[in-house]
This record gives structure tokens, sequence and C-alpha cells, in this order.
């Protein structure tokens, strides 16, 4: 017997998931750098473009020798600036919550949006607010927190129920009734109060318009710690694609595993849902976009989603402010209307395998 | 009743590539046909074609002199029967449930159940060994006894033709022994047109008239086992080195695999 | 083990036997449970006559709604004021009860309805446009809602065409179309002036309130056609549910039943929408209820239908009468669907998954 006669059946273990990270690896850092440029640009314009034209001059100025009675120069530091750092930080957030969703239900279609999440975070802050009169983000944030919590645990219970388990059409399907409760609780909650439902109706579409700077300093230290944990979960996310059975067999815990990606899930989704309403799509859509730039290994899909994430979020209300004659198209509209197609192209391709 | 049951220039595929492309063949009346190959050599694909679950690409499946896509889904259900590889059961439903099933050839809207469909549930369900399961779910069955459900339900569909994908799957040797002797009754008792892909080659051989041998998705050698299947040809169609002997119970070939840690010890030893 | 090789004829006889009698006690427990599900919604339909300012004593209700009545004060309660809601309760439960269970049968889920499968959202956005873009009488806006419904099933199965339908592409691409339509319409709704969005928030909770009578007219006649129509259909339903390959193996049509059944069941939903908005969860929870009761004994579509009737029935007594302030039925509805999911949580945790 020759070695050569024993490698053709010898198995290799998880040859197909970190392989390639080591051979591209130069250029899938190099994507990196020209994603960082993208995003530059895209926030510059984010900062740039509005119904008040303000010159690069103003801007630089704005920062260096800010001058409080200018308005062009207010409009860029107190408006401007905090809704595209919120923009940023929220996508992010939203794009890695999404790709962990995928990975730990090995489910292409899983999003925070399309799973509920981000209603049951937005249902608890109504509530919060309407009926236990809480009052100010920092508090009502952790009602975002439990709300997105609770969304998750009943969903993902709900859609293991049966042989198969989870998959990906009862995870959407129980998404979509937890969606539906939540929706019109909500509704049913603020329908007594003109005030309440004025806000809600703005709300519920989900927008980084008129985000100012406590929204943007109350809910980026959550996010910064979810999307830390979001961009070390790699490994652990690459152990699970290969189903519970092998993981556990690789020698990993996966309910330890599952438990901190489902809270990191829910401080990402809460504290984005918080700060700016309930945003569909971007967590489904990014990671598919990162996948086929870099491949299946998840350490460089969470790295490229975090990045690609706020552009996509950033591009989206840009296309909303100067789509719309009058006024603007929220992000959320912009994202639903974009987004929608690009779900049913992924569920038409007739490869549509799991994760 | 004498039945003819054939393709002609069949071609059968799913994606941009035929899997089967431009075959004929003809399946004897009143035998046990087995077809054997490699998987995904297109073996259910084709019985999926030659019971008009897929549309020919080319060609066309033959029934009595009619084209089988020429005729009414029903009449050709009254002939012609087929359990699918992977078929699915609906949550909850019991055993008597789902036999009772297979009578839906013979019912429409004003004819609903029968004394006739109560005897052929019953037959089906007598000859699989499964009456005693019959008010359990599904559900809370082995795969075997699963298994035997199935057939039991492709049995009360009561057709001269009977087409089964691997219907031995998840039975124990006993199971497999048992169920292969009981299509072979309904074939002499009942003279009803039997195929059936099975990929243990010594009961294929044992059990069918007639053997079809198949590799990527054309017909390699076909005729009665004895005649058609040898070291050679497994070879070919598997890519497995082996020994053909009689089998010591029926004389029909019995295949002894080799393996890359397994030699022919030399016989003077 | 018995060898069934040899089957004897007096076997076979005893076995036809067995089947027989298994067969009239299930057909029994099904006519029992049917029947007591009947007689719970008369008397709940009358109930819901009964209660309210102006109490009414039940052989009142029974004589008033024949017209055999004589007391004109009496007559003008019951026929002219609460008649008509709780036959518009009775009916769109009905009509959802059946509609929801053909639907987890065709698509092979349980969790599968046409509230989320996007035809309740297409009567949404169709209502809410017609609401706040063309602010039209009430019949318009149910017919509105009709076509809505109408056109998104239609767009949803064109979507999901690829050399036929599976169960898992309609679902998923209906749930895409949905979150399109539900971003296109919160866009409206934020757009329009308060009043408008109130009126339009109201639609898309659902309330029986809202049927006209001519609404509540059509609806009639199509549930004296559709539901023994349903029945009559039954039959390949019970085959469709093996499996596209055994359904026509069997020789079933495949593709034209689905595109009956699913049809019919579109049509009953999208008018009992279009009657009293999109109510949720009664689609959803009718038919495991119904499917619970008989067990495995039948296939339960006249069951779930009077389910369906009951719990709009009971939403529409708590919604009016039975918390502190009128609410619209769909908030009610909405929030049985909560112990719901929590009681399918707790049935998977009871049977070992779901971890
Ligand atoms: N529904 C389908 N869609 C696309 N391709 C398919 C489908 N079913 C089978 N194929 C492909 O057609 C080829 C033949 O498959 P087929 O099921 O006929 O194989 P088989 O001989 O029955 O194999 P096995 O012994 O594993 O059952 C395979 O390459 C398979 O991948
Ligand atoms: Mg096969």
């Amino acid at each position: 017997m020759t070695l050569a006669h024993a490698r053709s059946t010898s198995p290799a273990p998880g040859s197909g998931v970190a392989a390639p990270s080591h051979r591209h690896g130069g250029g899938l850092a190099a994507g990196l750098v020209v994603l960082v440029g993208v995003l530059a640009v895209v926030a510059f314009v984010s900062v740039t473009l509005g119904t008040r034209d303000v010159g690069l001059a103003t801007i630089w100025k704005a920062f260096t020798d800010f001058d409080p009675d200018n308005t062009s120069e207010t409009v860029i530091r107190e408006l401007r600036v905090p809704r595209t750092l919120v923009g940023l930080v929220a996508g992010m957030s939203l794009g890695l919550a999404g790709a962990i969703l995928q990975g730990v239900t090995r489910n292409p279609l899983a999003d925070p949006g399309i799973m509920g999440i981000n209603t049951g975070a937005s249902a608890f802050i109504v509530v919060s607010i309407m009926v236990l009169g809480v009052q100010g983000l920092g508090t009502y944030i952790w009602f975002g927190f439990l709300g997105a919590a609770v969304a998750i645990f009943v969903v993902y219970g709900v859609a293991s129920f049966g042989r198969e388990g989870a998959t990906p059409v009862k995870l959407a399907l129980a998404g979509a009734a937890v969606t539906a409760g939540f929706y019109s609780v909500t509704t049913g909650v603020v329908m007594t109060n003109v005030d309440a439902l004025n806000e809600l109706r703005f709300w519920q579409v989900g927008s980084i318009a008129g985000r100012y700077w406590p929204v943007f300093t109350q809910t980026a230290p959550f996010m910064a710690v979810g999307v830390a944990v979001a961009l070390f979960s790699g490994r652990a996310l690459n152990g699970l694609s290969l189903g519970d059975d092998m993981a556990v067999a690789l020698g990993q815990r996966i309910r330890l595993t599952r438990s901190i990606m489902f809270v990191s899930v829910a401080v990402l989704a809460g504290a984005a849902t918080a700060a700016c309403g309930p945003i569909v799509f971007i967590g489904l859509v990014v990671p598919h976009v990162a996948r086929a730039l870099c491949g299946p290994d998840y350490r460089w899909v969470m790295v490229y989603t975090a990045l690609l994430s706020p552009i996509i979020l950033l591009s989206a209300d840009i296309i909303g402010r100067v789509s719309a004659g009058d006024g603007e198209l929220q992000v959320g509209v912009v994202l639903g209307v974009l987004g929608a197609p690009a779900f049913i192209a992924l569920v038409r391709r007739r490869d549509l395998a799991e994760l | 009743m004498t039945h003819e049951l054939r393709a002609e220039d069949l071609s059968l595929g799913y994606g941009p590539q035929d899997v089967v492309s431009h075959l004929d063949v003809e399946i004897p009346d009143g035998k046990i046909t087995v077809i054997v190959g490699a998987n995904a050599c297109g073996k259910s694909t084709l019985l999926r074609g030659l019971a008009r679950l897929l549309a020919p690409r080319t060609g066309s499946v033959i029934l009595d002199g009619k084209r089988v896509q020429d005729l009414r889904s029903v009449e050709v259900a009254r002939v012609l029967g087929l359990l699918p590889q992977t078929p699915v059961a609906p949550d909850g439903i019991t055993v008597a449930d789902l036999v009772g099933r297979g009578r839906y050839p013979h019912q429409s809207w004003f004819r609903r159940w029968s004394a006739e469909d109560d005897a052929a549930v019953a037959a089906a369900m007598e000859s699989t060994g499964t009456a005693e399961l019959a008010d359990r779910p599904l559900s809370a069955l082995s795969g075997g006894q699963r298994q035997r459900v199935w057939v039991a339900m492709a049995l009360a569909q009561d057709t001269d033709l009977v087409l089964l994908d691997e219907p031995t799957t998840y039975l124990d040797i006993n199971h497999q022994v048992e169920l292969l002797d009981l299509l072979t009754d309904l074939n002499r008792r009942h003279a009803k047109t039997i195929v059936l892909v099975l990929h243990d080659l010594n009961l294929a051989c044992r059990y069918a008239d007639h053997i079809i041998a198949m590799k990527a998705g054309a017909i390699i050698r076909e005729g009665a086992p004895i005649d058609v299947i040898d070291a050679a040809v497994v070879t070919e169609v598997f890519g497995l080195p082996c020994e053909v002997l009689p089998d010591p119970v029926s004389r029909t070939p019995m295949i002894v695999p080799r393996g890359r840690h397994h030699v022919p010890v030399p016989e003077s030893v | 083990m018995a060898t069934p090789t040899l089957v004897q004829d007096t076997d076979v006889e005893h076995a036809v036997g067995t089947i027989q009698r298994g067969r009239v006690v299930r057909k029994g427990r099904v006519l029992g449970v049917t029947t007591a599900l009947a007689l719970l919604a008369f008397a709940l339909f009358v109930a819901t006559m009964m209660v309210g300012s102006f109490p009414v004593t039940p052989w009142e209700v029974i004589a008033s709604t024949f017209r055999l009545g004589s007391d004109p004060s009496v007559d003008f309660v019951v026929r002219d004021l609460r008649l008509p809601v709780a036959t518009t309760a009775l009916a769109v439960g009905l009509a959802m009860g059946v509609s929801g269970l053909v639907f987890q049968k065709l698509l092979a889920n349980p969790l599968a309805s046409p509230d989320f499968v996007g035809i309740s959202s297409g009567a949404g956005l169709a209502a809410v446009g017609s609401i706040i873009l063309l602010n039209v009488s009430a019949m318009f806006v149910s017919v509105a809602a009709l076509g809505g419904a109408l056109v998104a099933a239609l767009l949803i199965y064109l979507l999901a065409w690829r050399d036929g339908i599976t169960g898992y592409r309609f679902i998923l691409i209906g749930i895409g179309v949905s979150e399109l339509m539900v971003a296109l319409t919160g866009y409206l709704i934020a757009r329009a002036d308060i009043f408008e969005a109130r009126e339009a928030m109201t639609w898309l909770v659902g309330s029986v309130g809202n049927a006209g009578p001519t609404q509540l007219r059509i609806l009639l006649v199509a549930l004296a056609v559709l539901l023994p129509l349903t029945l009559v259909l039954n039959r390949h339903l019970d085959v469709l549910e093996l499996g596209d390959d055994a359904a026509k193996a069997l020789g079933a049509n495949v593709e034209r039943m689905r595109l009956v059944l699913l049809a019919v069941a579109v049509v009953l939903v999208a008018l009992a929408t279009a009657a009293a908005g999109p109510l949720p969860f009664v689609a959803l929870i009718a038919g495991p209820i119904a499917v619970r009761l008989i067990g495995a004994n039948g296939s339960g579509l006249v069951a779930a239908a009077f389910v369906g009737a009951l719990i709009v029935l009971v939403a529409d007594l708590v919604a009016q009468h039975v918390v502190p302030v009128e609410l619209p039925t769909g908030v009610v509805t909405g929030a049985i669907g909560a112990p719901y999911l929590i009681w399918l949580l707790a049935t998977v945790n009871r049977e070992g998954r779901g971890g």
C-alpha cells in the first residue's frame, strides 16, 4: 500500500472553510482598504449633501474653527455629522447581526428585520414609553435589548418546533408572526393617543433623519461592544456552519456559543433599532455580498460585512435624500424597496444552499 | 392483462444538462425488472421519466401504444404506480389514512370511498405486515416500518405496473427479503409488472428476471442477470474490482467485492 | 413478527373489518367535534348580540334575527346594530379559518398563513393607498383591499414559478413581497396628514365593525360557493400533501390543483380582509387548533372554519365589552397570537427539541 493511495481517501477536516483565506489573504486585505476608502467617500457625501448647500471650506471650518452663529456650520456639526455617524454604527450593527444570525441558524435568509427582532425591540420601546412612562433613550434602549431578546427567543423556539428543526422557511414565518403580533399590540396601545400615534408612524418606517448627538453617544457604546464580539466570532461561526453534530464532534460548546451569539444579536439589533427604528434587509443582503467578495470564511465575512453595511445604509439614506422632490424618503423605505427584489432574487436562485 | 411500457429516444434532465439522453428502453411485461447503478447515475430520473413525473426533453414514453403525455394522468395512475425515493408524509397522519390515499386515482368527485377501496387498503396493509400499525401516527414508526407503509400505499393503488425507487432502504435483511418475496408473489400470482431500483447487487440478481445496469445516464447492459452480470460489468458500472461467484442458494451471480485491503486468497491455501 | 408472505383471505377480511371500524370511529369523532364547534360558534354568535348597553335575551335575539320579533326597539338594536357586526365576525372567521388551513396544507408548513405570505400586506398597501392618496369611501377601500390582495397573490405566484411552484419558494417570496409592501405602506402613512394616518393605521389593525352591508353580502355569497367547493377539492389537497412526486404518480394534476386551491384560499381571505381588515393570527391558529381537536381523524377543514369563527367572535366580544376602552378586533386577535406562540414553545420543549 502506497501513501499516494491512502491520500485519496483521507478526510481533510475543515479544508473548504479555512484554506482560501490563507491563499488569498493579500487580496482580501487589499479589498478591505478599498472598502474603507469607499466608506469614507460615502460618509463624506452624506455630510455634504442636503437641502442646504455647503462647501468644503465650511465643513472644514465647522470642525477646526466652529462658529456657533453660522447656521451652515451648525447644520454640519449638529445635524449631518451625528446623522452620518448614527447611520454608520447602525448599519454596521444590523449587517453584523444578520451575518451572525445566518451563521448560527445556518439560514441564508436570516435577518434581524425578517426574523422580527427589530420589531420586537421597537414594540418594547414603544410600550415602555407609552405604558410605563419611560423617558430618555438611555433608559428605553434597555427595553430595546429586552424586546430583541424576547423576539429571538420566541422566533427561534417556535421555528425549532417540528421534525426538521429551525429551517429557513419556519424562521421566516415565525419572524413574520412575531412581527404581526407586536405590530398589532403596539398599534393597539397607541391607538387612543393621537400624539403617540403620530410619533409611532414616523418611528415605524426606520430613519436616521433628525438623529442628534445624544442618539449617537447613547447607543454607540453598546453597538461598539456588539461589533467587537461579532468581529471575533468568525471562528465560532465557521464551526457552527458545519452543523450542530459536526460542531460538537469538533469540540465546540455549541449551546454556549449560540447563547453568546444571540445575546450579541440582541444588543446589536436592539441598539440599532433604538437609534433608527426598525430597518429590514441590511442584515440579509450585505453578508451575501460579503461572501461573494471574500468567500465563505466567516472571519473575513464579518470584517467585510462590517464595512459594507454602513456603505449600503448611508447610500440608501443619500438616495432617499435626493430622490424625493419634497421632503425625503426614509432610509427604511429605500431599503425595503431595494432590498425586496434582492431577497426575491436570492430565493429564486436554484442552488440556495444552507450555510 | 398485458401491458407495454417503453421509452423511445428519451432525454430527461433538470438543469442545462441532460441526466438521461436519447435512451431507448423496454420494460418486459409481467417480469421483475431491477435497475442498478452507482449513485447519481440517473436511476431515479429514469423511473420518474417512465412514470411521467418528469417531462421528456426529447422522445417519449409509450404506455400500451400511446404516449404517456397524451393520456389523462388518472388513467395512467390506474395502470402505473410509483413509489418515489423520498416521499413526504403530512404531519400527524396515521398509517391507515396514508395507505388510503393510494386510492386517489380510483375515486372521483362523485365516486367517494367504497368497499373496494377498503379491500385494497386492507390487502396492501396485510401483505406488507402493517395492518397492526393501522391507527398509529406515521411519525411514531421506525424507519423500516415507515418504508413498509409507503410500499403499502403504492400497492393500495392496485396497478398492474408498479415502479419502486429503492423500496428496501432502511429495511433490515429479513424485511428486505420479505419485501422482495412479496413483490415476487405479486408478480407471479397477479401478473404484475414490477420495476425497482436496488443497491444490493446480490438481491438484485436473485430477484430480477431482467436487470438494467446504468452508468452516467446510459444503459450499459441489460438482460437476465445470469447473462449480464459478470466481474467486468460490475467493475465498469461501479468502478469496483470484484469476483462473481454463483449464489449458493439461487445459482444467480453473487458479487464479492475486493477493496484495497483485501486481495483474493490463493486457492491452494 | 407475522410473516406476511402468504396472505390468507381471512386475514384480509379481518383487516377490512378493522379498517372499516376504524373509519367509522374516526368519522364519528370528526362529526362530534365539528358539531360541538358549530354549536359553540352559534352560541357565541347569539351571545355577542345580547350584551351591550341595551341587554337582550337570547330568545329575543333569535326571534328578531329570523324576523319573528314584535318589539321594534329590540329589532332595531339586534337587526340594525348588532347583527351586521356579529355576522361579519362569523363570516370573516369562517373564511379565514378555512383559508389558513388550506394554505398550511398546500404549502406543507404549519406556520404558513395568508397573513404572512404577502396577501394581507397587499390588501393593506392598497387600502392605505386608497385612504391616503384617493380619499375614498369605505366601500372603495374594500374594493382596493380586495384588488391589492389578489394582485399580491398573483405577483407572488408568478415570482415563485420556476418549473412549477414549491411551498418553500412561495412562502419566502411572499415574505419578500410583504416586506416591500410594508415599507411602502409605512412611507404612505408617514407622509399623510395625521387624520388620514390614523384612519389608515386603524384599518391595518382590522375590525369587524368596518364592514359595510355590501362587503358583507359579497363575503356571504363567496362563502356559500367556496366553502362547499373546498370540501369537494379536499380529496386533491390530501394527495398534494404527499409531495409532488407521489401526487403525480397517483394521477393528480398537481400544478392545476395547487393553483385552484390557492385561488380559492386567496379569494376567501381577500374578501374577509376587504370586509374587516387583516385580523392577524386568525388564519394562522384556526387550522392547528382544529387539527389538534380532531386528531389524525380527518381533514378538519370544516372544524377549522368554525374555530376561526369562534376566535373572531370571542375577539369581538372581548374588544367591545371586556376591556375598558373599545378596541379594534385585530388588537385582540394579535394578542391571542402571543399565547399561541408560547404554547408552541411549550410543546417544543416537552418534545425535547428547540435547544
Ligand atoms: N430535482 C433535481 N434537481 C436538479 N438535479 C437533480 C434533481 N434530482 C436529481 N438531480 C441530478 O440528476 C442526477 C441523477 O440523479 P438521480 O436521482 O437520477 O440519481 P440516482 O441514480 O437515483 O442516484 P441514487 O442512487 O443516489 O438515488 C444527479 O447528478 C443529481 O444531482
Ligand atoms: Mg435515486
